[in-house]
């Protein structure tokens, strides 16, 4: 029971964090944009105001940072700060869908911390909306007769995140690998960091289904929590929720744990938006800034 | 070792540390929790500073936070907001009575 406990624990406290984080920056933007602007000069020589505008307080190693080095320490913080204090300013006070003005200056905003091109259009499509809340899904089966047991690389793996069970179905494009022997890196990669969005809400997917479906098939997308800056690269391989659920798209165990956000009644937004990749260069998972 | 912070002589959060510690936890998930725990109470104290303040006041304060010299910031607040010190009791009090309470609901759920 002890990681159940432990978990259920520091859900709770994650999200209760990122709330006062969220209702920090919203009341005291002004201040708080004002000492982002002056960050360096002012943490020269210490690390003190880095609790006060980061979320990395609440990360599962939390004393490493401390013993690191001061210089990269600072540079790593020093991106995730000015992102969210960049995406304070554009994105509105309730989760709602962006308008065209939002999504550009988001866009660049995330193009411009991450480093590749990202887009809410590609391939001139687009899906219904790319802020929202994000609800948990369940792990999903690889393979004929991939279940819980043989799904984890690692004891530390199956520990954390064998509660959240497999889903009783198969994602919108079914099995990623014909059978346990060929299951490649790429496949094990693509259900560990999966989403699932609203394809079927996408404009025109009824009537170009083929071609929708063909192009979300495993499409990469950067997903990212606006409130504590954590960005991760993941695709889309299920089809999800539905519309009444009141949530916009759905992570896996690993995303969700990734992004520190939680279901249910503590659930909050994340920006999703495409990854321009056309050599597919870009690799899945956790993006370390 | 745990952070300092201005305010950790007036803030006590024994009670809640030694919970934990009654909680079959790993040694690295109770530090983490920890963490956790005074992060929540960092922000809370500093949202309630930063409402009392005007926004000049504010960058004041922050920038004597960001150089963590607590003499500075304590004579400041107190120069700027009355009665800061049971302020910031209060705030934290308040949260650790929730931060309390969402223990003995972990501990109290069996299933979870």
């Amino acid at each position: 029971m002890t990681q159940s406990h432990y978990k259920n624990l520091s859900d709770r406290w994650r999200a209760r964090h990122q709330d006062l984080t969220k209702k920090l920056w919203s009341k005291h933007k002004e201040s708080l944009d004002w000492l982002s602007n002056n960050y360096k000069q002012l943490i020269a020589g210490s690390l003190g105001g880095l609790m006060l505008l980061t979320g990395q307080a609440v990360n599962s190693q939390p004393f490493l940072h401390q013993a690191s080095a001061l210089e990269p320490s600072v540079k790593k913080v020093d991106k995730k700060v000015f992102l969210i204090s960049d995406l304070v300013k554009v994105l509105p006070s309730e989760v709602r869908a962006l308008d065209t003005d939002e999504e550009q200056k988001v866009s660049d905003i995330l193009t411009r911390t991450f480093g590749f091109k990202v887009a809410p259009v590609l391939q001139g499509k687009r899906l219904n909306r790319n802020y929202g809340l994000i609800g948990a899904e369940q792990h999903l089966a690889r393979y004929p007769g991939d279940v819980l047991s043989t799904h984890f690389d690692s004891e530390e793996d199956s520990k954390a995140y064998w509660q959240s069970g497999m889903a009783p179905g198969l994602g919108a494009w079914g099995y990623f690998a014909t059978s346990g022997n060929f299951l490649s890196q790429l496949d094990k990669d693509r259900e560990k960091y999966y989403i699932a969005v609203q394809t079927f809400l996408s404009k025109d997917f009824s009537s170009r289904f083929a071609e929708y479906r063909d192009f979300y098939k495993y499409r990469k997308m950067l997903v990212v929590n606006p409130n504590n800056g954590r960005g991760i690269i993941a695709d889309i391989a299920d089809a999800g929720p539905g519309e009444s659920t009141g949530k916009h798209l759905g992570g896996s165990p690993e995303v969700m744990h990734y992004l520190e956000r939680v279901d249910g009644s503590l659930r909050g937004p994340v920006l999703y938006f495409f990854i321009d990749d056309p050599d597919d260069k870009i690799k899945l998972g956790p993006i370390n800034q | 070792m745990r952070k300092k912070y201005f305010y950790t002589h007036i803030v006590d959060t024994s009670i809640l540390s030694l919970e934990l510690g009654d909680m079959d936890l790993t040694p690295k998930e109770r530090i983490h929790l920890i963490s956790l725990m005074d992060a929540n109470i960092h922000h809370e104290i500093l949202d309630l500073i930063l409402s009392e303040l005007n926004p000049e006041d504010k960058k004041t304060f922050l920038t004597y936070l960001a150089s963590e010299d607590h003499d500075k910031v304590w004579k400041f607040l107190n120069e700027k907001v009355e009665n800061i010190e049971e302020k910031i009791k209060k705030t934290a009090e308040d949260l650790k009575k929730e931060l309390h309470k969402d223990i003995k609901e972990v501990k109290g759920n069996k299933m979870l």
